[in-house]
């Protein structure tokens, strides 16, 4: 039977561990529905987006392999992560992945780092890096300087091929690691979504291309960072939700325990003191 | 002898006061006897009351006395046979056989009352003595001629830890051992004469025994029948010898049973208010001198798992070695169920088991540790909020939990799996491969129930089929 000011400061410890995870657990709801909202509004333009590079892929799809073979060796890996844990398991699966990913890679890499946990993970794996940081709520604007780096990199160093890591968004209780080509695109057509019509490219094939490829980018880089977003704040959501039902349990049963260990200290007391008076009325 | 008889005046339970003649009251401790329906019971001289009466404890049952009954004294205290004589065989507190191998013709008989060694007796030396028993030999190592208790509340496995080491210990051992049994089930007792007789080791034991079926004043007085054989062995054989008790705590609490009825008024939690006294007398004769040595293994039971019990504070500062055995792990089928962080023994120290005996022991020790202080964080968060760090931490504490366990000889029957006995360097080996991470990529089942290292490579590769 542990003792009982031992015990007290447990549950205090806990009580406070709880009173933590509720309030995350408060701001993780908030912020969740703001960003799941974003990602499900992003996706309409996204999609149309993807299937309008799939149609100048389907006519064309020499565009999209338009630097020259000698060149190309490098690859580029850009991971999103969040700044802050405290939310389950999505950072540890996603470094998992990350880390599986980047071992499987034979040629030459770059990685490009979004997020504290990811940067600190990285930094200790991998010595060519370079690191970026996002708020809570990115907007377009705010993460635009960074799709464009990124963007001007993949012009100029002409990188054979780039991948996003990032969480994917399924549901509130559902977050993927992904890892998803964005260069060569990779372009999987769905049976009734091939169009049968050939459209005509004004002023022409390249040119359209041309403008359509950075912001596909960006795009694509832009989506990826809300996914991991609202996949963030769906996860913490959930994992604060469980820590304050665990913190609650374990609270319990420690004031069972507390309990048992007073009402006894309270009987041993009182037959110490009964027994005595009993022994001295003689 | 004859001449100083007595009378019954007063029975209560267990406790006889005797009237005696002025001027020929019998001594303390004295053996008083008399005859009830020609069963012959012996009373022990506790207290003088006054009016020249004596208060007696029974060693024996008190059924059938009544006042008037004629009470002789012995002029002496309870005297049991000791020497060569009393090897093999079994017996009561009074130093009576209890099989069926005839009379014990010993030589010489001692008194169960004795002073304890004098300073200049008790010898300094200190040499490890090995168990085969991984989590004894890593965390608590026994000393040569010192005092080991393993506490635990009821149903941890302490019986089965003292079977082992008789095992272990007895066969190896070459010299005499002596093992009493205390207020334990009277089971226990046929059970061990037999294991003891298939291990070979009974022609170099005594066995003593006053079970729960026998009365308190038996119970209080067996294991200073046991231990006065053993120190026979100590004194005039200058032997090495071992003496293993079972279970220490049950003789308290028959001086706890008889305390109320010889008058003395109740302490803390009830106990007698001779604690301290009646442990020292004991505990203190339990001793290694410039003869010979007792090393002693007794088994401590724990009430309710409460550490703070007065009747077992009592006993720690008199052990070598503690051993503590937790619920908790033996909830989890880790047995023995040894937790590391609470025993300990008086002899890890650098000097005497090697540096790195000491701090492979003190680094198994520290991963237990933070192990433990993770498991709140774990409870509530979940593993995956844990660094990196500390994930690993976790890891290789819960394969040391598993590999602190041990398949016992005594087990077999119940497991399945043959018994292990262990070296320390293998022991230490191990440990220190799973604390430097060498380990890391098996499986912790692998470390479940197996001896050394080398075998978790090998169930590791098994279990992966």
């Amino acid at each position: 039977m542990p003792n009982l000011r031992e015990l007290r400061s447990r549950i205090r410890s806990i009580e406070s561990t709880s009173r933590v995870t509720k309030a995350l657990q408060m701001i993780a709801a908030a912020k969740m529905k703001k960003a799941q909202d974003k990602v499900l509004d992003g996706r309409a333009y996204s999609e149309k987006l993807n299937a309008i590079i799939g149609n100048v892929y389907q006519s064309n799809p020499e565009v999209f392999s338009s630097i020259p073979e000698d060149e190309k060796n490098k690859i580029l890996v850009l991971l999103v992560t969040p700044d802050r844990g405290l939310c389950g398991a999505l950072v540890s699966n996603i470094l998992k992945e990350a880390s599986k990913f980047i071992e499987s890679i034979d040629d030459d890499y770059e990685v490009r780092v979004i997020g504290k946990k990811g940067t600190s993970f990285i930094s200790k794996t991998v010595d060519n890096y370079e690191s970026y940081k996002v708020s809570d709520m990115p907007t377009f604007e705010e993460v635009s300087p960074i799709t464009n780096s990124i963007s001007n990199d993949i012009n100029l160093t002409g990188f054979a091929k780039v991948f996003i890591i990032y969480t994917e968004f399924v549901s509130t209780a559902v977050q993927k690691p992904k890892i998803k080509q964005l260069l060569p695109v990779e372009i999987d057509l769905n049976e009734n979504e091939k169009v049968n019509n050939e459209f005509l490219y004004e002023p022409s094939l390249n040119k359209v291309s041309e403008a359509l490829i950075p912001r596909y980018i960006e795009t694509s880089i832009f989506n990826s960072i809300l996914d991991s977003v609202a996949s963030e704040h769906s996860a913490r959501l959930v994992a604060m939700q469980n820590a304050t039902d665990n913190a609650n349990e374990l609270k319990q049963d420690l004031t069972l325990d507390l309990n048992k260990a007073r009402q006894q200290q309270v009987t041993s007391e009182i037959l110490d003191i009964v027994g005595g008076a009993l022994a001295l009325e003689e | 002898m004859s001449s100083n008889v007595g009378k019954v005046v007063q029975v209560i339970g267990t406790v006889v006061d005797v009237e005696f003649p002025q001027e020929n009251l019998p001594e303390i401790y004295n053996a008083l006897e008399l005859n009830v329906d020609g069963e012959k019971l012996v009373l022990e001289v506790e207290q003088h009351v006054g009016n020249n009466w004596a208060r007696c404890l029974a060693l024996g049952a008190t059924e059938g006395v009544s006042r008037g009954l004629e009470v002789s004294d012995t002029g002496a205290p309870v005297s049991v046979p000791v020497g060569e004589a009393s090897l093999g065989r079994i017996f009561n507190v009074l130093g009576d056989a209890l099989d069926d191998l005839g009379d014990v013709k010993a030589k010489e008989k001692w008194p169960i009352h004795r002073p304890a060694p004098t300073f200049e007796q008790q010898s300094g030396s200190t040499e490890v003595l090995e168990t085969g028993i991984k989590v004894f030999d890593l965390i608590t190592p026994f000393a040569k001629g010192g005092k080991v208790g393993a506490y635990g509340g009821a149903g941890v496995g302490k019986t089965v830890i003292i079977t082992e080491l008789i095992r272990n210990i007895a066969q190896e051992h070459s010299g005499v051992s002596v093992f009493a049994g205390v207020g334990e089930r009277s089971r226990e007792g046929n059970d061990l004469w037999h294991e003891m007789k298939d291990y070979g080791v009974l022609d170099n034991t005594a066995l003593v025994f006053g079970q729960m079926n026998e009365p308190p004043g038996t119970r209080a007085r067996i294991a200073l029948t046991g231990l006065t054989m053993a120190e026979y062995f100590r004194e005039v054989g200058k032997q090495d010898v071992l003496l293993f008790v079972d279970n220490v705590y049950r003789y308290t609490l028959a001086g706890m049973e008889v305390s109320a009825l010889l008058g003395r008024m109740p302490s803390a939690v009830g106990y007698q208010p001779t604690l301290a006294t009646e442990m020292g007398d004991l505990q203190e004769r339990i001793t290694s001198t410039v003869d010979g040595s007792i090393t002693s293994f007794q088994a401590v039971y724990v009430p309710a798992d409460d550490y703070t019990d007065p009747g077992i504070v009592t006993t720690f500062g008199h052990l070598d070695a503690s051993i503590s055995l937790e619920r908790s792990l033996a909830a989890q089928a880790l047995f023995p169920a040894v937790d590391p962080l609470a025993s300990s023994s008086r002899i890890m120290e650098p000097g005497i088991v090697g540096e790195e005996h000491y701090n492979t022991a003190r680094e198994v020790q520290e991963v237990l540790q933070r192990f433990k202080d993770l498991q709140d964080v774990i409870a509530i968060l979940g593993i995956e909020e844990l660094s990196e760090e500390d994930r690993e931490v976790v890891f290789r504490a819960r394969k040391i939990q598993r590999f602190l366990t041990q398949p016992f000889h005594v087990g077999e029957v119940f497991t399945g799996i043959p018994g292990k006995y262990v070296k320390v360097e293998d022991t230490i080996k191990g440990f220190k491969e799973i604390l430097s991470g060498q380990h890391d990529d098996l499986p912790e089942q692998a470390f479940y129930m197996i001896g050394t290292i080398d075998e978790a490579v090998e169930k590791a590769k098994t279990l992966k089929g």
